[in-house]
């Protein structure tokens, strides 16, 4: 056989093929009957054309395989075969004439029914907004570009402490460098310091606050980012203690600078020392936060490298680039090495220290990676709530519109094009629905970002970019086609005879519709109960924190900052002399009563943490992870801590012994059973005669350090009058409302140094609040889910017992003719309905009993499985759903029998 | 106005297209084929190439969803093989019925009606296209 005869043998086979498997789609009856024969008469047909040639031959082929492809399509749609056309010169409607029919149709149909159309646009806004909205969140931590060149090679190293309890601590410089040097998988490794500096700029002689961060020389070359103007840090002057080089951020070369371009080169007085602009970034980086003014080179001595504190102290975080080609892995293998040289090397400081690296992306999400996943949960079941409901009330409107439906099949509309109307109108809603939920969404973005800055700090903002739009729109149109195929394939199914006769008389025996629709209803319930539950919990928790006493006077206190510059304060007296006139003279106003100085405020973080040994322990007794702070008398007073034991900070401890007042909770953890008061600690595991020792002459009651949803940790004050320092917080106690002092405060400083600007003054009842602000959002952003998804199966509930109702009309006449009471109906219509109510709160129960458990990490003082909530998100949902189907319920007794039964 | 054509019962007039036009195309060859003899798919569709060409041939597909309509309509019927040595028993034959007869009847006078029209109107100047049916 030549080559064409092949190529003929295999367009034969393969066409018949085709025609078998279509013959295969055919229903069974057509199948039976004309089969075997149809494909007898296709293979000699065949043969018959390819004895006249081969044009012959593809042309049989191409006509019978689509022929035999569309018959079977044709059949499978609709079986009422009096109504397919055979014509071999069958014409088609062009498709977007269609297209434009059924969207007029579509409008048309919603503009005929706009109660229904308004409900199921605003269930899909109140779903899709809710994406957008979280999807925007999401958005600005996962996928918005970092301010990085090339992210994915940027890693951030962190140390590790199992003894201390550090999964992710910052670093000690000491230890970062030799990982620079050391590891060969780094092409370089940057250092910048976690938290900005303030520093007071005095602008023709007027005092401004600047944040500086503090970085390596090379910080911006790791980054990966050129300054729009002059130059970035060079690396020599990372080690050059009188570097006065800095580069500002384009937002202080904007607002404070007036974007003036003559700035390179220009000395700026911060306090008495000029520091020299030498470049300025572009907009779009603002790292490591959105508040850096300034960067400005770390400025250490060279031989801090070899000093002890240098690789005790953990206070910077690293940026480090991997070498073209190395892997993390790689990366990873080598720093371990490393670590364990200088653990070796270094066993008074690194003796357990660990390292370890991320990709910089997750190291900066890594507090809200759980949350976001969260809300993407509760936001995607919210979602195929929303749908569902839609669903079901589009499949109850469609049992209503069977009528049409039959009488448009009756005069010839085919089952696809019925199917792919009803699939326009659901596309239709859903686009308007999708429109109305960015709307939403906007919105509660604006309202996100006002109530907490989300995003990663400085370094992506949320917002509804193409990314957002792009999602929503895909949101909109996939639900589109998941409720509207439903409908679709239902209304194409509807049997129009059938149809025919039920429409015109109500009729209690179509139970198909409805059991589809009673059972979609029984699973809004449920999600709805998953939904409501984990609000609920998410409620408890919250009501839990707020009850949490934080240990101090939130009420009537405020805080401020205040920097004492050296320049006019070098030395101790001096500030110690600021200090005590701006307490006597902020006391000495009417309204202030008392005033204190505190280093860091509480619930506002840690400063600095350390081991420590107190006199007369054995060699392997130690204290882990102790919290500094430094206060006055002042602090205590101000804020309401209460003394427990001993005494305060007193005037004669100025130029006295060192003394420390600790918490509780240091004397609890660290001396059960012993007296506290009276024993000398050094801040050493192996205090040596260099160590300073600091006697404990009082136990103040705890203070919340971080959150009041996170267990106070043993903490010691030091005396602000012997480990003094020029930056101070400033808190006050005050008789009434707090912000009115502030223009006091402002006046009084003003006086006392008209060039020491204040800072932050804020209430602490704010300070509170930012606390527990990601709680605060998370609680709204799951109630408000918990709150829609409510709505959502009421309206679920409501529509399908309406339509029952509707339909049982002429019914509920006859049997009420017949002397029904109106009790009788009511029971009958609500019991009807309940069952599937019932079964949604038992699985959506036991959904809930099996996934809260995620939601752990997010509670506080409550159990996943608190039977309470769940026992009464039960019954809220009970009573809602039995609400919702009692109005309806009720209507349908207040029909009157004769009209009902003269309907027909 | 009087209708062109008249309905016999059972026979679906839903489509607009056929209203005005009287059967379609493939429902007329059909009757035309067997009009005379009783045949089985296969020779259905030779004796359309033969009157029509290649381009006037249907599908197989739809050949035989258009042969169990005009049999659900009563227009043809089953048939046992012709007593023929060139009979093949294992195949389906179909015969025409009464009223497919008067049917096609109908629309040969109908269609004859027009094709007159379209000489007196010198539209068939040249002898007569091999298309049949359709104008």
């Amino acid at each position: 056989m030549n080559s064409l005869g092949w190529i003929a043998g295999a367009i034969i086979w393969g066409t018949g093929v085709i025609v078998r498997f279509a013959v295969a789609l055919c229903p069974a009856d057509f199948r039976a009957e004309y089969g075997d024969d149809l494909v007898r008469t296709h293979r000699e047909l065949m043969d018959s054309a390819r004895r006249q040639g081969g044009v012959a031959l593809m042309r049989t082929a191409l006509r019978d395989a689509s022929g035999a492809l569309w018959v079977a399509t044709r059949l499978r749609l609709g079986r009422d075969v009096s109504s397919v056309s055979t014509s071999t010169f069958y014409r088609r409607t062009p498709m977007f004439d269609t297209l434009w029919q059924d969207s007029r149709f579509a409008f048309r149909g919603i503009a005929r029914n706009p109660g229904f159309a308004a409900t199921v646009i605003t269930v899909l806004a109140l779903g899709i907004g809710g994406v957008s909205a979280i999807f925007s969140v999401v958005n600005a931590y996962l996928f918005r570009p970092l301010p990085f060149a090339d992210e994915h090679s940027l890693v951030t190293i962190y140390e590790t402490n199992p003894e201390f309890g550090w999964d992710d601590a910052s670093a000690a410089p000491a230890n970062a460098l030799d990982w620079r040097d050391q590891v060969d998988a780094f092409d370089d490794l940057a250092i910048y310091s976690e938290f900005a500096n303030e520093a007071t700029l005095i602008i023709d002689g007027e005092p401004t606050l600047l944040a500086g961060g503090g970085v390596t020389g090379n910080f911006f070359e790791v980054a990966g980012v050129r300054a729009a103007l002059g130059r970035a840090l060079r690396w020599d002057e990372t080690w050059a203690p009188n570097a006065t080089s800095i580069v500002l951020s384009d937002r202080t070369w904007r607002t404070t600078f007036g974007a003036d371009p003559s700035i390179l080169g220009r000395g700026l007085d911060f306090s008495g020392r000029i520091m020299t602009v030498v470049g300025v970034m572009p907009p779009t980086f603002n790292f490591p936060s959105n508040e850096t003014d300034y960067w400005a080179p770390m400025g250490w001595e060279p031989t801090a490298r070899q000093e002890v504190w240098f690789r005790r102290a953990h206070f910077v975080r690293t940026l480090a680039r991997l070498a073209p080609g190395a892997t993390q892995q790689e990366a990873s293998a080598q720093l371990a090495v490393v670590v364990r040289r200088l653990q070796a090397e270094y066993p008074g400081t690194n003796k357990v220290m660990g390292a370890g690296l991320m990709p910089v992306r997750d190291f900066l999400i890594r507090d809200v990676r759980k949350p976001l996943l969260i809300l993407g949960a509760a936001v995607s079941l919210l979602l195929i709530l929303a749908c569902t409901n839609v669903a079901t009330l589009t499949l109850v409107r469609a049992s209503e519109r069977a009528r049409e439906v039959a009488v448009r099949t009756a005069v010839g509309a085919n089952r696809m094009r019925i199917a792919r109307q009803m699939m326009t109108e659901a596309l239709l809603l859903a686009c308007l629905g999708g429109t109305a939920g960015l709307g939403l969404g906007w919105f509660a973005v604006k309202a996100i970002e006002r109530l907490n800055p989300l995003g990663i700090p400085g370094v992506t903002s949320i917002a509804l970019d193409g990314r957002v739009l792009f999602a929503t729109l895909a949101v909109a149109t996939l639900s589109g086609i998941l409720f509207g195929l439903g409908p679709a394939l239902n209304g194409a199914n509807t049997a129009p005879a059938r149809s025919l006769k039920e429409g015109g008389r109500a009729d209690t025996r179509s139970r198909g519709g409805m059991q589809s629709t009673q059972w979609l209803v029984g699973g809004e319930v449920a999600l709805a109960l998953l939904l409501v539950a984990g609000a609920g919990l998410v409620l408890r928790s919250f009501g839990h924190i707020r009850d949490v006493d934080p240990g101090f006077h939130v009420e009537n206190t405020l805080a401020f900052d205040v920097t004492a510059p050296t320049s006019r304060y070098s030395e101790r007296e001096d500030v110690l002399a600021f200090w005590d006139q701006l307490t006597e003279q902020l006391e000495a106003r009417p309204g202030i009563e008392r005033v204190g100085t505190v280093g860091r405020l509480p619930l506002d973080g840690t400063s600095w943490s350390s081991q420590f040994k107190a006199e007369g322990w054995p060699e392997d007794r130690v204290g882990i992870e102790i919290l500094h702070r430094r206060s006055d008398r002042g602090y205590f007073e101000a804020l309401g801590i209460p003394l427990v034991r001993g005494r305060l900070f007193e005037s004669a401890d100025r130029d006295g012994p060192l003394v420390v007042v600790i918490n509780e909770q240091f004397a609890a953890e660290h001396f059960p059973g012993e007296e506290p008061l009276g024993q000398r600690i050094a801040y050493d595991r192996e205090p040596d005669d260099e160590s300073s020792w600091y006697e404990i002459v009082g136990v103040v009651g705890d203070q919340h350090q971080i959150s009041p949803a996170q267990s106070v940790r043993a903490e010691v004050f030091e005396n602000r009058d012997q480990d003094w320092s020029r930056q101070t917080n400033v808190v006050v106690r005050t008789a009434g409302d707090p912000s009115a002092a502030i223009p006091i405060i402002r006046s009084v400083v003003a006086e006392l140094d008209p060039l020491i600007p204040i800072a932050e003054p804020r209430p602490l009842r704010r300070v509170w609040r930012s606390s527990i602000a990601q709680e605060e959002l998370i609680l709204m952003l799951l109630g408000g889910f918990g709150l829609i998804a409510l709505l959502i199966a009421a309206v679920g509930v409501y529509g399908v017992t309406a339509r029952a109702a509707r339909r049982r009309t002429h019914e509920i006449g006859i049997r009420m003719a017949l002397g029904a009471q109106r009790r009788d109906i009511l029971t009958m219509m609500l019991t009807q309905g309940f069952g599937v109510v019932v079964l949604g709160l038992v699985v959506g129960l036991g959904l809930a009993l099996a996934s809260t458990r995620a939601l752990s990490s997010l509670l506080f003082g409550v159990t996943p499985n608190d039977p309470l909530t769940l026992g009464s998100v039960v019954v809220l949902l009970a009573a809602v759903a039995m609400v919702a189907s009692y109005l309806p319920a009720f209507r349908s007794t207040r029909v009157d029998p004769l009209k009902s039964l003269r309907s027909d | 106005m009087r209708p062109l054509f008249h309905v016999p019962p059972g026979l679906s007039m839903s489509k607009s297209r056929r209203s005005s036009q009287g059967l379609t195309g493939l429902t007329y060859q059909i009757l035309l084929a067997l009009a005379e003899i009783k045949q089985h798919g296969y020779g259905i569709l030779k004796e359309m190439e033969e009157r029509g060409g290649p381009s006037a041939v249907p599908s197989t597909g739809a050949l035989y969803l258009a042969l169990q309509r005009m049999e659900s309509q009563g227009l043809i019927a089953g048939a046992p093989a012709p007593e023929s040595p060139a009979a093949d028993a294992r195949r389906r034959y179909y015969r025409i019925t009464e009223q497919g007869r008067d049917v096609a009847s109908e629309e040969s006078r109908r269609l004859a009606v027009l094709v007159s029209t379209a000489r007196d109107r010198a539209l068939l100047g040249e002898p007569l296209a091999p298309k049949h049916g359709k104008a």
